[in-house]
């Protein structure tokens, strides 16, 4: 198993799950109404700082960031094709921002901590008759297990590598999906094993 | 999940009795998987302490230990577990029967060794502070206090297991059942866990492929094209079926019938 989670003590460590989410569901609120260069260096320079703040093994974290790179590049493209450079550049900042500061909340927030945080959002559906508890269970195993989804691919890719010599190819995508859905099975069963999404208090 | 669920009426009252000496009552029990028939006609009950399931791959292993806990339901015959009917006692069995799959990496939910323990806690109806506060006290009792900020994913396949058991633990099944839950592992972890597992005062049953695990439990149970082929003392099946396996291996080859 994979996990983002950032294993230290810090101040962004102890910030209560639901403030951190509050303030970048503010900020990106706000970057979106905005568009200047000025601001947008300024975020740049607050999120690096933020990141320098959780010390070295934090500003190590900032390399989620290349897996972007090829998408702020057709970006970039699209943008200087139709004219409009500039704004193209203004975007990818925008992104940038948001991109590492809800990157800073996976690293710094327990998991069982980011349910509580989320657990309220999800109080309306009870009216529904649904458990709140089931979707924020189900927002954490998003989380828990896109990395592991990436690592089956990356498996994938490997075995289909060593008999064909090519490391990309659509043909991947069918057995990708089959082991994505067996992997779902297993963990609904494993979910299911120890008393399912609702819990036993009932 | 159907989008609008319908409430389900809930018997305030359990069905299950914990402390039944019998817990699984196996009476012309059949399981299809579409066309296939992957158990059949299935009497026998359950009671030792220490039961193995051996037989080789596609002989429905998996399929009868997932009929104790209720992840898989007969489709022909009556199972009484805990001394109910299993459909009564199914939503009551995680509560009496902890399950250990063969896939660490499948099992664990959270990110760090405390979560996973904590979650079955939660599950069970504590807050989150005190089952925090339970789950460490819980790995200190099981000597893996060091263990608890350590993220799931920097552990050993060993010590994953061995995080997968105790998470399944701290909720006090009565009942362990566990899947291959060593065939991953490296001999010194193959060993550590089997001697865990061996110290508990669970009952146990469990499916292997290493027949030296089995020789000091009560009783071993062969199973083969989905019917029970022997059931008994351990020294008695476990020669048959290296008998049956020699036999079958000294034939020619036949990559056909793997």
């Amino acid at each position: 198993m994979i996990s983002i989670y950032l294993d230290k003590e810090s101040w962004l460590h102890r910030l209560p799950a639901g403030v951190k989410l509050l303030v970048v569901a503010v900020v990106s609120i706000v970057l979106f109404q905005l568009d200047s260069v000025w601001v947008f260096l300024g975020g740049l320079a607050g999120v690096f700082a933020l990141y320098a703040s959780l010390g070295k093994d934090g500003l190590a974290r900032l390399s989620v960031i290349r897996g972007l790179l090829m998408f702020f590049g057709i970006v970039l493209v699209l943008h200087w094709l139709s004219g409009t450079f500039f704004e193209g550049i203004v975007v990818v900042m925008r992104l940038t921002i948001l991109f590492l500061a809800a990157n800073l909340i996976s690293i710094t927030t327990r998991m069982d901590d980011m349910m509580e945080a989320l657990m309220p959002l999800f109080k309306p559906l009870q009216w529904f008759g649904v458990q709140p508890r089931r979707f924020a269970l189900g927002v954490t195993l998003v989380l828990r297990f896109a990395p592991h989804l990436m690592q089956i691919f990356a498996i994938l890719r490997e075995a289909y590598q060593a008999r064909t010599g090519s490391r990309n190819s659509w043909r991947l995508l069918a057995p990708f999906a089959i082991h994505a859905l067996r992997m779902s099975d297993n963990v609904a069963e494993a979910l299911k094993a120890r008393g399912g999404s609702a819990g036993l208090s009932r | 999940m159907a989008l609008w669920p319908k409430k389900k009426n809930r018997k305030p009252e359990r069905v299950c009795d914990p402390d039944a000496d019998t817990f699984a009552v196996f009476d012309g029990v059949g399981v299809t998987l579409g066309q296939r028939t992957v158990l059949e006609d299935l009497t026998l009950s359950l009671k030792e302490a220490r039961i193995g399931v051996i037989g080789l791959n596609g002989s429905g292993k998996s399929t009868f230990v997932r009929l104790l806990n209720g992840l898989r339901t007969p489709d022909k015959g009556n199972l009484t577990l805990f001394g109910a009917p299993a459909a009564d006692a199914e939503p009551e069995l995680p509560r009496h029967v902890g399950f250990v799959f063969q896939n660490p990496d499948h099992q664990a939910i959270f990110p760090t060794v405390e979560e996973e323990i904590a979650f079955g806690l939660t599950q069970l109806g504590a807050g989150k502070e005190e089952s925090r506060k339970e789950a460490r006290a819980f790995l200190e009792l099981h000597g893996c206090l060091e263990l608890a900020e350590s993220p799931i994913a920097e552990l050993s396949e060993g010590q994953k297991q061995l995080v997968c058991i105790l998470s399944v633990l701290v909720m006090e099944p009565e009942l362990l059942i566990l899947d291959e839950p060593m065939t991953s592992l490296d001999a010194l972890a193959v060993r550590r866990i089997y001697g865990k597992l061996m110290s508990l005062p669970q009952k146990i049953v469990m499916i292997s492929h290493d027949l030296t695990h089995f020789e000091n439990f009560d009783r071993v149970i062969w199973l083969e094209g989905g019917r029970v082929r022997l059931d008994g003392p351990p020294q008695q099946v476990l020669a048959a079926y290296r008998n049956d396996i020699e036999e079958k291996s000294g034939t020619k080859m036949e990559l056909a019938a793997l």
